[in-house]
């Protein structure tokens, strides 16, 4: 007998540990892949950068190429749209070609992209070590100055490419930059100047063009960001401040020395920029990485690929279980006796709808007037199921009316009334009532007392915001409460109530904790 | 601050007094004892009734059964030439839905109790036993109409009105463990220990008193009529212990409550049986019985029939455990 309940035991704790270890995998995989959070309310920023060309077309063919964001530099692509009319369209790793027949009339071409942050290593990228960087041709005068500006740049403060943007940043500016690059100087220029003077030093560095992405940002001029290759990898250094890394907000389309956007066969091109930002929820946008991941089918059955009104119910009863877990660990470790097994779970989900105080008054309310109907009604002398059928229609009764009460009263609170199950109260109001008759009002009040008393505990497991959104998101989890729930079957110790009831039969003279 | 921690015994310490818990007893005696199968046999007075006949066990006679609704109205007629009688559920536990009526005419019923009902109240009554009001799970039910019994005068001084009943505690069809359950004024006359009778633990070698309980308590003389518990004796102790030790050929139930009543003219009869009886007899008699039962199971003899094992019971040494 006993060797049985071992090998129970044993299969069971087999059961919890496997769904244990399945539960982390799968908890590990979705937080990699489909990029799920444990808290809830986690969202994502997801950014769209618009690109706006504009041009005259000159009568030839018309061949638009267009940089395209570098997914590799902090930001995934969620989508992109091209709008552009007839023009055919091939899309390559980092460009964008539009082809299309001479046209007569201005060309619009619109090209989107939905960008949302995937926190990699923002600003560092590996890179195998560029060839030699090649010397600039300089006629002698402006060697002299670039050798002056080295030279200056090492009273800058910071690393050697610090350095040397520190002093294209001076104020007021100095008199040799001043000569090296005239004004008014465009970012562009600085940076070559940048790079050319690296290339002295015989290091590597080239351009970074995008978008500096803030809240509807309209702009003609990509943001212009400098790189360097140093100590086997490609850094990032902003060419204002010569502060190292790439912003968290910066988007690159393009490195080296190519346009962002290049127009054949028109003119008068005007590429506009703008950014927008909108923020989705992490859960929605699992199935967007899931499609971008080689996950992509393990999530087509997941019940994150269901309709958002399916998966709301799915929230709902996923949380079932947590509850039920309570209940066996109320009734069989704590041992409370509750009116009926599953009733103060069906309460304390009750409470979840309608808020906790106003969800206790209401239940309170509906309880109190109707076990003084029951109390009226037993007079009657009438048969049980008729009997329960009339307090059933009366728990209706009641919920209506104060729902109307609370209506015209502009008291809220009451309306809650309608999100409890009208069946569970009846029976609720009969047995109490029978209990009541029969092993009088204490024993009564006792079990009722005890049933919400569980109700409450449940109410504030389920209610609590984390714990729903990681059953939800994990639902794996369930099948350890499943284990959990199965193991308590063949829980054999004293329940906690019992602690206290056999007290007395704790042998004498030992001490009593 | 703590106080109420010392009304806390610690699992060890509960361990230790070999204390059979509401789990263990589910698990661990009910699960491997009992038979779901069994089960209906003990649920169904009627059928009890039958069972206990067929292996010679003394029980109240049976008046008749009333199972449809359109014969409750002639119940007057079935209890005709009976001067008293019992109207119970057939599915109900706990002495719930019992109506002992002790006087009658067409019009007036007297309970035990005293209380006065009137005719309509007692047919309301048997058709909410019909109605399942008192069975387990609501269920359709048959209402029982059987002879009162008469009890015995010996316990007079030991009962608040009510019906004393001895319960025996059978595993493996031993008689293990025993107490005698009287009512109170707070019992209403009824002996369920949790509507405050008083449960008196009783030496299942002697039928004398142990040790009494009331409300989880340790008492010593009766609240209401102030006897002193530890005085009480049961008499036909033998034939007790032999209707409980037959309830095991009679169901097969490997553990099992016998409910047993002293009858005036009769001597000891069953008044039911029950497969889940409950754990409060320990307390009644200030001891645990899971050693006992492990005992049984491991080194009481098999093959034995129901005197036999009164017998190996009788002869057990005083100091157990």
């Amino acid at each position: 007998m006993l060797k049985k309940l071992k090998s129970v035991r044993a299969f069971l704790t087999l059961g919890l540990l496997l769904s244990l270890a399945f539960a982390g995998y799968s908890a590990c995989y979705k937080v990699k892949y489909w990029g799920f959070n444990f808290t809830p309310r986690q969202t994502t920023d997801v950014w769209t950068v618009e690109e706006h060309v504009s041009f005259m077309p000159n009568g030839g063919d018309i061949r638009v190429s267009l940089a395209r964001p570098l997914s590799a530099a902090g930001f995934k692509i969620l989508d992109e749209y091209i709008i552009a009319p007839k023009y055919k369209i091939g899309k390559k790793a980092e460009r964008v070609e539009l082809t299309s027949k001479p046209r007569h009339k201005l060309q619009d071409i619109y090209y989107r992209v939905l960008l949302y942050d995937n926190v990699d290593s923002h600003g560092k990228t590996e890179a195998e070590k560029p060839n030699k960087p090649q010397k600039p041709i300089m006629d002698e005068q402006t060697a002299a100055l670039a050798q002056q500006l080295l030279e200056m740049s090492e009273r800058q403060a910071g690393d050697n490419i610090q350095r040397i943007v520190a002093l294209f940043n001076q104020n007021p500016p100095d008199e040799t930059v001043q000569s090296f690059v005239p004004a008014p100087r465009t970012a562009k220029a600085t940076a070559q100047a940048v790079i050319d003077l690296l290339a002295l030093k015989d290091i590597s560095a080239r351009m970074a063009r995008g978008i500096k992405l803030s809240e509807g940002k309209k702009t003609l001029v990509p943001d212009v960001m400098l790189e360097a290759y140093v100590d086997g990898m490609w850094k990032i250094y902003n060419l204002e401040s010569g502060k190292k890394g790439l912003p968290s907000d910066f988007i690159i389309f393009q490195r080296g020395n190519q346009s962002l956007v290049d127009v054949e066969g028109g003119t008068d091109s005007i590429t506009k920029f703008s950014v927008m930002k909108s923020i989705r929820s992490s859960l929605r946008m699992a199935g967007h990485r899931a499609e971008l991941s080689r996950s992509k089918s393990w999530f087509d059955y997941s019940i994150y690929s269901l309709p958002l009104n399916e998966q709301n119910t799915l929230k709902w009863l996923m949380i079932f279980p947590l509850a039920i877990l309570v209940v066996v660990l109320m009734r069989n470790v704590v041992g409370i006796q509750t009116m009926g097994t599953f009733t103060p779970m069906l309460i304390a989900m009750s409470l979840v709808k309608t808020g906790f105080w106003s969800g206790l008054v209401c239940f309170s309310v509906i309880l109190g007037v109707g076990l003084l109907i029951r109390a009226a009604l037993s007079k009657l002398n009438l048969l049980l199921v008729p009997r329960i059928s009339a307090v059933v229609i009366f728990v209706i009764l009641i919920m209506q009316a104060l729902a109307i009460v609370g209506y015209q009263w502009k008291w809220e609170m009451a309306s809650s009334a309608l999100f409890f199950p009208i069946i569970i109260m009846a029976w609720i109001i009969e047995r109490a009532s029978i209990t009541w008759e029969e092993d009088g009002a204490l024993n009564a009040t006792k079990e009722i007392v005890y049933s919400v008393l569980v109700a409450i505990i449940t109410y504030f497991v389920i209610v609590n915001e984390d714990i729903r959104h990681i059953m939800f998101a994990f639902n794996e989890f369930n099948l350890v409460i499943l284990f959990v729930v199965m193991l308590l079957g063949t829980y054999t110790g004293y329940r906690l109530t019992e602690l206290t009831r056999f007290a007395s039969l704790a042998k004498k003279g030992g001490n009593h904790v | 601050m703590f106080d109420f921690l010392k009304r806390f015994a610690t699992p060890k310490q509960l361990r230790e007094a070999g204390v059979l818990g509401m789990n263990r007893r589910n698990y661990e005696i009910i699960a491997k004892s009992n038979n779901r199968r069994l089960y209906p046999l003990v649920d169904d007075k009627v059928q009890t009734k039958k069972l206990a006949a067929g292996v010679g066990i003394n029980t109240p006679h049976l008046i008749g059964v009333i199972d449809v609704q359109n014969e409750v109205a002639g119940f007057l007629s079935l209890v005709e030439g009976y001067n008293e009688f019992v109207i119970k559920p057939a599915h109900g536990s706990g002495g719930k839905g019992v109506l002992v009526i002790k006087d009658y005419d067409a019009k007036r019923f007297v309970t035990a109790s005293g209380k006065v009902l009137t005719y309509n109240e007692v047919y309301q009554h048997i058709s909410n036993i019909l109605s399942g009001l008192y069975s387990l799970g609501g269920k359709y039910d048959v209402a029982v109409l059987e002879e009162m019994v008469h009890f015995s005068n010996q316990f007079q001084d030991f009962s608040y009105q009510g019906i004393p009943d001895v319960r025996v505690i059978v595993y493996q069809g031993f008689p293990a463990l025993s107490m005698m359950r009287l009512a109170t004024k707070e019992s209403g006359g009824r002996a369920n220990l949790h509507q405050g009778a008083v449960g008196v633990g009783i030496d299942i070698r002697t039928g004398h008193a142990v040790a009494a309980v009331s409300h989880n308590r340790p008492i010593r003389y009766h609240p209401d009529t102030g006897a002193d518990l530890m005085e009480l004796q049961v008499p036909f102790w033998r034939e007790h212990l032999e209707i409980a030790a037959k309830g095991f050929e009679m169901t097969g139930l490997g553990y099992l409550g016998a409910d047993i009543v002293l009858d005036k003219y009769r001597g000891p009869m069953m008044l039911e049986l029950n497969a889940r009886p409950g754990l409060a007899i320990q307390i009644a008699n200030d001891r645990g019985m899971r050693n006992l039962l492990k005992r049984i199971r491991k080194h009481y003899p098999n093959g034995l029939n129901y005197a036999e094992r009164v017998d190996f019971v009788l002869k057990q040494p005083l100091a157990i455990d």
